[in-house]
């Protein structure tokens, strides 16, 4: 079965488990879940907290401060979204508040990345994500630069 | 700091230790795009298996197979054999771990009496697919909503991705290099070149081409990563007592393993970045084989890129973790190390991608005797399979 829907591969900001990872990111601010009765950071979504199974979780604002992880420099484009903006540098990065939670996101501002390195202070910016295959779409998402924020 | 029972967890298994044999075994043709259905090539592995078993289409009384890809179940059994005896089914068989599992829930039928000679089958027609793009292993992921939200949007897709990630967080913590996953690749190329059925028996590999290949996506390149296959194999699960009455060496079951990571198919957020369940699932059985690594002839693990056969090597026990790009290339996997011989079929990245089920048929041939890349005097051999939140473990002896 094929996705249908038109403006994929942008993300769906109406899925209710990951709408208010996007409603925040369109006030420009990073918000992660977390579960109210044992504070664990709720990563991915989840209806249930994984660690004392309470459904009490509220999405709360984080620094955006982080660290590189890993990185992969794409070449190839696996998706014909990504045919006109390889190549491009997806990464993982662990949020300062709980390393435990890692963020896909870009890379942005790289100008060489031969000089990444492992767990490299990384910050927050947000851009707003944009495929040539979905024209007249956008939507704001948090990638990262690297350094610590400005 | 993680610890092990932080990420995950062993299945509980019975102990079947010389319970059942494989007695038989099926295959097809590897090849790129065939054109055929994997109905078709499924039911041609099944002719095979059960013929090299010396039974007959009726003697098959059970049959396990992949429900995810359900391209050959008991309705498609009867239709090809023309027959319509009653058959005990499962659809947790067929490839990837379950290739490695199946010959446990064959030992669970074969005990309770409800069957005699189970049948495991797993045929692909990826390559052939791919063309139409239905299928194939980038489509079903990016269906799941968490993907298509919070990975693929961000470039974080498709397998090829996810594993260059780990590669990358494997050489920044290990000091792992691009050789050493290279090692891997011509060594399994090697091995290939030795087996006739292998799809890329004719197509040697530097050291030099791959270093020059292309990135897919950095680190990893063309020859880190498996190209797409039509083809499948089968095998026939019996009792040890019935396997003795037929042609065929038996290849006896002595351990089974299952394990499991808590992250489910989220490679990005796998705990134990840099390992597998194989963690968890390796260790029971070898104790229900009463086996350790040194006894181990031949391993073959399911290695859709270099870095799963790393990661695998590891976490099973055969070196220290983070030791084994140094240990692939000191020659330890080749088939006449006299080491770890490993994946002497070629593996997924050179022999097929049919997704583990020609790994354990390599297990059999080793343990026959009969494997392109022979290793003298195989007695045991060791299936490692893998489908990222789940591994499993078996372990075939020669009688
Ligand atoms: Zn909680």
């Amino acid at each position: 079965m094929a996705i249908t829907r038109d403006d994929f591969p942008l993300p769906d900001v109406h899925d209710p488990l990951t709408a208010p990872f996007f409603a925040a990111a369109a006030r420009d601010a990073l918000e992660i879940p977390r579960c109210t009765a044992c504070g664990t950071y709720v990563w991915y979504p989840a209806p249930t907290c994984p660690e004392c199974g309470s459904g009490e979780i509220e999405w709360v604002a984080v620094s955006g401060r982080a660290t590189l992880f890993t990185w992969v420099i794409v070449q190839r484009a696996f998706l014909p979204a990504f045919e006109s903006m390889v190549p491009f540098v997806t990464a993982l990065v662990a949020l300062d508040e709980d390393p435990a939670v890692r963020l896909c996101t870009y890379l942005v501002d790289v100008a060489d990345p031969a000089v990444l390195t492992a767990n490299a202070p990384v910050h927050v910016e947000f851009r707003d994500l944009t495929f040539a295959t979905v024209p007249g779409r956008s939507v704001r998402v948090p990638m990262f630069a690297v350094g610590a924020a400005s | 700091m993680t610890t092990a029972a932080d990420w995950g967890h062993a299945a509980e298994l019975d102990d079947v230790n010389g319970e059942v044999a494989i007695v038989g075994i099926g295959e097809t043709d590897y090849t790129k795009a065939s054109g055929r259905t994997a109905a078709q090539i499924g039911a041609e592995a099944a002719e095979r298996a059960i013929a090299d078993a010396g039974l007959e289409p009726r003697d098959v009384d059970g049959l396990t197979f992949s429900g995810a890809f359900a391209d050959f179940g008991v309705a498609e059994f009867h239709a090809h054999f023309g027959t319509d005896h009653d058959m005990w089914s499962s659809p947790w068989g067929g490839g990837m771990a379950w290739a490695g599992t199946a010959p446990y829930l064959a030992a669970g039928a074969i005990a309770r009496g409800e069957a005699r000679h189970v049948l495991n089958v797993f045929p692909v027609a990826w390559a052939t697919q791919r063309s139409s793009m239905t299928g194939g292993p980038g489509e079903v992921h990016a269906q799941q909503s968490l993907k298509q939200n919070l990975e693929v949007p961000f470039g974080f897709f498709p397998q090829p991705v996810y594993f260059a990630s780990i590669m990358r967080r494997h050489m920044l913590e290990f000091g792992t290099t691009r050789e050493q996953f290279g090692a891997v690749a011509i060594t399994l190329r090697e091995h290939a070149n030795r087996t006739p059925s292998a799809v890329f028996r004719d197509k040697t590999l530097s050291l030099e081409q791959y270093l020059g290949a292309p990135m897919l996506a950095d680190p990893l390149c063309l020859y880190d990563s498996c190209p797409i296959s039509d083809g499948g194999a089968a095998y026939v699960t019996t009792s040890l007592e019935r396997a003795r009455d037929l042609a065929r060496v038996p290849a006896v079951v002595r351990g089974v393993g299952e394990g499991y990571s808590g992250s489910g198919g989220h490679w990005a957020q796998q705990r134990a970045f840099t390992s597998t369940p194989q963690v968890f699932s390796t260790p029971g059985a070898f104790a229900m084989a009463g086996i350790t690594n040194d006894d181990v002839d031949v391993l073959t693990c399911y290695d859709p890129f270099t870095i799963v056969s790393l990661m695998q090597v590891e976490d099973m026990g055969f070196c220290a973790k983070g030791e084994s790009g140094p240990f692939a290339e000191s020659g330890a996997l080749r088939f006449d190390s006299g080491r770890l011989p490993y994946n002497t079929h070629g593996g997924l990245l050179s022999h097929a991608y049919v997704l583990g089920i020609a790994h354990v048929i390599e297990c059999v041939k080793q343990l026959r005797g009969v494997a392109g890349a022979q290793v003298p005097e195989c007695e045991v051999a060791v299936y490692g399979g893998y489908t990222g939140h789940m591994a499993s473990t078996l372990v075939l002896t020669r009688s």
